[in-house]
Formats: structure tokens, sequence, C-alpha cells
């Protein structure tokens, strides 16, 4: 990395702050809700937690994350310095103080209105303005590899652009598209409530919206991760990309997809059409042909380094495998614990079984295997490899990162595998403390233990992470140069619907309109539908 | 590269991507408004029209048929808003004053009641001004209220709340709300889906339209709770009050009551 080095330094130091705090509330609420620990005296406490652990894990840390890592392949993927580094600092401030914005009332207890905001409750306008502060400073990023792509495309006319870029660009569009809807129900809806201009707030209408940023936002997490798979993944264990335009058509498919499904988080909402709650059912089912594509691709990759290691047969392959790399092991945990995930998912999405799941542990579950786990694991990939570049350190301890992913593995594992067992038994989420001595509740006691151990781990394993990144040192030896991966066929020719994206955000915003015009607008003209607010921490 | 040559249909990748993704949104829509729907009666019962239209989440008729039949008479008239809160002039209060002799001989000289009438001293400004309403128009009952508040007008209802949220309330709660404190208070019991009193009477939030009780005389909270219970009582807009105490026991009611009832600490 050439100029972009501090600056994909600071994110990923501050992203990594602000993770290993949220991390410590998130198990401290599973510690006071398990039996382990007497009643939380003051349940308001523990809604504060989860504001913040929520927050923090789903605005803060992979906008910082995505943001950090789309500079630095920016910089090694198109192998010329960042276009508007100014500008990417000043978005990095605009984050960090909107992080601390927002923080600040949720500390104070005048903002315990969760992520998912929850009107009519309205907490302080400061939290609603710092996240739109976060959200800011990540659309300048939006914009910014827009315009290197744009600068670089023009030094190199006709050239394919690098997957990395692709991928990294079109998270940036499906992102920039996304946050519109949680924009929207903040500033229209939320802020003229929050600010004392009024007193009622269209709650059904603010659902909508914010369920168009809901889900597509998970993609937007999850585009980092899958960069990775496509792209550091198969040079990191020896193979080669097994299709190059299979990563390209994912990403593309992401575009596309992502973004008409949201209502599927509303189907108990009684304000949507059912009409459009099967549309959005259909179409959330097309947003798992990207991440098959891409799982039997990676596999495929990963059977190339294998046979390329000597591996004979129709599995045979597998055990020649080189299991003691890092980056091995962790796509290994992220398929597992996607898939565990990804079948949660399609039951989530079934109209009629979702009905079993709603509002349940289930849910809780299913999202910390994905995002926390899938995901995340990942993201630690990302700075492993990274880190070398960032800070010409040596090479990293691989045992030390090995037991790193172990612990995150089987921390994720027994954290979430009770909480999609008691789901389905109909524990709800969002508790602040179960009656255990009631004869219905006693046996699913030792779940909620199990889970806070699992916690722990994770808790372990984040230190680690840091503990490995802290004392990696520095060294004045200018690092190798970063590579990505390369593909079998590294020349065949890249069809221009692939190499650019007008077709595919055209297809995303017109899909879109189709599936969210006629419910926003039909609610939004819809006469006495706006309840009284409930103000937060008022008094 | 021929990126001019994308958007046409001569271009495969434009044709099957626009194609597809149109004959999926055609057929997503046929399922889900006409075939679907079709298998229900009370979606089919009026036509295919009205079932596209119910499907889209507008229906022709929001409630239908039995209408009179089905609309219970609202518990209260009174929608809370925030203006309700505000602190009112000193002529306001000097207004509510006056007005509020005729208020002494149950509430208090100084809004602190000596009765089983409850204190109004201090009480939150929106509370008094629901409360006098809901007499007024006969959501809650009481042979002297009603008669007495037939007579005031909306401003002096206004102005009496403002006096009596300017009086200095009655403060007899613990600091702290350590076990002590019976657990319904604390933490209520969520699989008897009772919310713990604090989460709106003050303690952890204190949510708009709550009463404040410390201080209460113990006689009406208890008669106040045993009519939730019993749905004589029955003002409270969303029924969250009748749904708590119709899950309390009788000595549950006695024990919440006198917690808020102890007069500084020195109940025991």
């Amino acid at each position: 990395v050439y100029l972009a080095r501090r600056l994909v330094l600071a994110h990923f130091w501050v992203a990594f702050a602000a993770f290993t705090v949220a991390i410590v509330l998130g198990e401290w609420q599973m510690f006071v809700r398990s039996p382990l620990h007497s009643w939380v005296d003051n349940p308001e406490h523990y809604y504060r937690s989860v504001t913040a652990h929520g927050t923090v894990m789903a605005y803060v840390f992979p906008t910082l994350i995505a943001m950090g890592f789309g500079y630095a392949i920016t910089e090694l993927a198109l192998k010329r310095p960042l276009v508007g580094l100014r500008w990417a600092w000043i978005a990095f401030w605009l984050v960090m103080a909107g992080t601390v914005m927002a923080s600040a009332p949720v500390a104070a207890g005048k903002a315990s209105v969760l992520y998912t905001f929850y009107p009519p409750m309205i907490g302080s306008a400061f939290y609603y303005l710092g996240i739109v502060l976060v959200v800011v400073g990540s659309w300048i990023w939006v914009a910014l590899m827009s315009i290197n792509l744009r600068v670089w495309k023009k030094e190199n006319a006709g050239a394919t652009v690098p997957l990395a870029m692709y991928g990294n660009v079109a998270g940036a569009y499906l992102w920039a598209w996304t946050s519109i809807g949680a924009a929207v129900e903040i500033l229209v809806l939320i802020l003229p409530v929050a600010l004392g201009f009024k007193d009622k707030i269209d709650a059904g209408l603010s659902r909508v919206f914010f369920s168009w940023t809901l889900h597509a936002i998970v993609y937007f997490w999850l585009m980092p991760s899958y960069i990775a798979f496509y792209t550091i993944v198969p040079r990191a264990i020896g193979g080669r990309l097994y299709s190059d335009t299979m990563g390209r058509v994912a990403f593309a498919l992401f575009l596309v997809f992502s973004m008409p499904i949201g209502i599927h988080h509303l189907f108990a909402d009684p304000q949507v059409g059912a009409g459009f709650k099967f549309v959005h059912a259909a179409m959330t089912g097309m947003v798992s042909v990207p991440t098959l594509l891409t799982v039997f691709t990676i596999v495929a990759s990963v059977e190339i380094a294998a046979r390329l290691r000597g591996g004979k047969g129709l599995l045979g392959w597998v055990k020649a495998l080189p299991w003691k790399n890092p980056m091995m092991l962790a796509v290994t945990f992220s398929f597992i614990m996607l898939g565990f995930g990804g079948a949660g998912g399609i039951i989530n999405m079934s109209y009629q079984l979702n009905e079993t799941v709603h509002n349940t542990q289930w849910v809780t579950g299913h999202f910390h295997l994905i995002f926390a786990g899938a995901i995340v694991i990942m993201y630690f990939m990302v700075v492993y490899e990274l880190w070398p570049q960032l800070t010409r350190c040596p090479p990293l301890p691989e045992r030390l990162l090995r037991i790193q992913l172990w612990l995150w593995f089987i921390g994720m594992m027994v954290l979430t595998m009770p909480w999609h067992l008691v789901g389905l038994l109909g524990m709800p989420r969002r508790m602040a403390y179960f009656d255990y001595t009631h004869p219905a509740l006693q046996p699913q006691a030792w779940t909620v233990i199990a889970s806070t151990i699992g916690g722990f781990l994770l808790v372990l394993s984040t230190f680690l992470f840091l503990f490995i990144l802290a004392r990696a040192g520095h060294s004045t030896a200018v690092p190798a140069p970063f590579t990505f991966s390369v593909a079998v066929h590294p020349h065949a020719r890249t069809p221009a619907a692939l190499n650019t994206f007008g077709l595919w955000v055209a297809l995303m915003i017109g899909l879109t309109l189709i599936n969210y015009g006629f419910p926003i607008a039909q609610l939004a003209l819809l006469e006495g539908t706006s309840v009284p607010a409930i103000p937060i921490g008022g008094r | 590269m021929r990126v001019q040559g994308l958007y046409s249909w001569h271009n495969p990748w434009f044709r099957w991507s626009v194609a597809s993704v149109g004959a999926l949104t055609v057929v997503s829509i046929l399922v889900g408004f006409i075939w679907l729907p079709s298998v229900h009666g009370d979606f089919t019962a009026q036509g295919i029209w009205a079932s596209i239209c119910r499907a889209a989440g507008v229906p022709d008729d929001w409630s239908r048929a039995d209408k009179a039949a089905a609309e219970p008479s609202p518990s209260t008239a009174v929608v809370l808003e925030r203006t309700m809160a505000r602190t009112g002039s000193s002529g306001a209060i000097g207004r509510g004053a006056t007005l509020a002799l005729q208020c002494t001989m149950c509430h208090g000289a100084q809004g602190m009641s000596v009765s089983d009438a409850p204190n109004l001293a201090g009480q939150y400004a929106e509370v008094v001004i629901k409360q006098l309403h809901d007499y007024r128009r006969g959501n809650r009952s009481s042979a002297i209220m009603q008669a007495l508040s037939a007579n005031l007008t909306d401003p002096d209802i206004e102005d009496l709340a403002a006096y009596y949220a300017y009086l200095p309330r009655a403060r007899t709660a613990p600091a702290s709300y350590s076990n002590a404190v019976p657990a319904l208070v604390r933490v209520g019991d969520p699989m008897r889906n009772i919310a713990p009193c604090i989460s709106c009477h003050g303690g952890t939030d204190q949510k708009f339209g709550t009463p404040w009780l410390e201080g209460m005389p113990v006689g009406y909270l208890t008669a106040q709770l045993k009519s939730f219970a019993s749905g004589e009582r029955r003002n409270d807009s969303h029924a969250q009050m009748r749904n708590m105490a119709r899950a309390m026991s009788a000595a549950e009611i006695q024990a919440v009551a006198e917690f808020y009832a102890r007069q500084g600490g020195a109940a025991d």
C-alpha cells in the first residue's frame, strides 16, 4: 500500500476497538440473563447494552472494515495511489464523530431504542444524528470508490477491472442504495419527532423504510468476506480461482437481489399486504443463488489447490489440503457457519416457517452465525493478510492465528446452536431475564449457560486477535508486493456486462421500485396511521 | 469491450438478465397476488379485483360487515400529546390553585390526601388532564368526580393540571431498587406477562401518561388495581393496566400498593 497505509490502519484499529467494547457488552448481556447471575436489577441497563452492541456491530464496525478494505483494494488491485485521500480522512472523522455522538446518549440511557430504532419509541436526537454522520461518512467512501474506478478506467481504456475492485465497487453501490431506506426513515420520519417538532410518528411506514435497509445491509457486511473468498483465499492456500466470471456474476446478482427483499422482515406486520410479502419471499430465495455460486466456485478453487499439492480421488483430495494454513481453516469454518446460517435463513424467509421462529432466539442465532460467524471470521483474515502490508511486520505467528480461529469458530457454534434450539421451543429474543424457576423454563436453563460459555470463548478470541496484531512488531523491510488470486484461465475475455455496473444498478433500482414503490406510496398516503411517539429516557 | 453495445437486445447479457428478472417478477406477482389468494375464502369472497387489492394491502373496505356490532366504545377519548406536559405559566398555576379549592376536601389542602383519595401534589400534568377528561366524558366512573368534572372547561382542566404539577411531590421510593423491593415492582413476572411497575411509573423509565404513585394511599392503590382487574375501570387506552392487574393475586396487589404507599421508608 502506498499512500493509504495509515488511513487503512486507522479504520481497522477503530473498527476493532469498537468491536471489542461491543463484544464485551454482548457477553455481559449473555451472562446477566443466564442462571449464573441474579436478575439484572434495572432492565433498562440491559437494553442500553443491547442498543450499544447492535449499533456498533451493525453500523460502525462493518462500515469501517468495508471502508478500510475498500481503500486497500483500490491501491493494491488498481496499482495506483488512492485518489481523494483527504476526502477519505474527512469520511473517517465523520464516522468517528458519528460514533461518539451516537454512543453518548446510548451510554446515558437516553436512546435505548435498539439499533433497529423501533418507532414509536423515540430516543435522543443525537443518537440518530450520530448514525446519520456515520452513514454520510460512508457515502463519501462510496463516491471515492466510484471515482477511483473511473480514473483507473480512463488510464486503462478497455482493460478488465480487477475482480477485487469489481466486488468492492459493487459493495459500495449496494450500500449507497440500501442505506437510503434508513436515511429516509431517520431524516423524514424520526428526527422531526426526536427534535420535538411532531408528537406522532407513522410507525408502520418507518418499519417499511427500515426493512429497505435492514436486509441488504447484511450483503454490504458480507461483501468484504466474499471479496476475500474470491481474490485472496485461492492464492493464500496455493491454488487458483476456478472462475473469475462466476465471481463477477455473484457480485452482480447481489446488487440486483439484495434490495427488493426486505419485507421478509415484516411478515408479522399488518400494514404490508400479503402479496408483497410473497414477492419479497420469492426474491429472498433468489439471493441464495450468488451464495451457492460462491460456495461451489470456492470449493472448486480449493480442490484445485489440493490437486496441485498431489491430492487424488473423488474426495481424497481433501486430505491434501494445507490444513495448517490459517486461511484454509478460516474458509472452512466460514463455510460451515454459512451453511447452517444459510439453511436457517431459508427457513426465516418462508412465510409459514417464519411464524414458528418469529421474534425468538432462533433469529438471534441465525444472524450471529452468518454475520458474526461466517463474515467476521473472514474480516479477521483480511486484517491478518493486510497487516504485513500495513505495518511492515514480519509474518504473523500461524499457530496463534489457528488458535484464534478455532476459538472463534467453537465459540460461535456454542453460542448460536443453543439459541437455535430454544428458539424453536419459543424462547423470545430481547429479554433482560428469564424466570428459570418456572417449570416450563427450567429445562432450558442450561442452554443459556452454554451460550454464555460460547460468548466467553468469543471474547477470548477477540483479545487473542488484538494481542497478535499488537505484538506483530515492525520492521523496515519493504513487504513483498500484495497479490490477488489468479484465475485458472487468467486471460479469458470478460463480457462488458461484467466489467461495468450500469445494467445491474438499473435492475437493482427498477426491482426496488417495483417491490417497494407501491407499499411505501400507499402507506405514506394513508391518513390516520400515525401513533403518539413514546420518548425513551425522557424523564 | 463494447460498453456502448451493452444496452441493446442484441447483447445476450442484457437480453437474458432483463428478461429473466422481468419474468421472475411477473411470475412472483401472479403467484402472490392471484394464485395464492385464490385458495383463501376470505380473500376471494368479493371477486378477483378485491382479492388483488387485499393482497396489495388495500382492502376496499377496511372493516368489513357488521361494523356497529364490532366496535366497542373506546376506553378513552384522550390522545396523549407531549404539549400537555408543558410547565404551566404562573397565571395558569394561579387559576388552577383557585379552582383547586373545590378539590381540597378530599385531595388535601396542598394536594396531599389524608383520606383514600389520591395525592395530586406533583402529579404529571398530562395525567391530571387525561383523568379529568375521562371523568367528564364518562370513561372513568366516580359519583363525585364525574359530577365535579362536568362543569370544568378544557382550559380549567389545563390550569388545574398546571397547579398540581407545580406542587412538590411525595418521594418514598428507595434510592436503589434492591432485592428488598417487591419483585413485581422491580422485575415484574415475565412468565405471567406482568411488566415491572418501575418500567413505566418511574425508576427505570417514566412513560408519558403514567401517574406518579409514590406516597399514594394504600386504599386508593388497591381499589384501582382491583377495579382494573375486574374491568370496572377501563380508561387505560391499551388495556395496559387491566392486563397487568388481571394477572396479579390479591396478596400481590396488597404488597405492591404498600410499597408505593410507604412513608419515607418508615412503613415497617
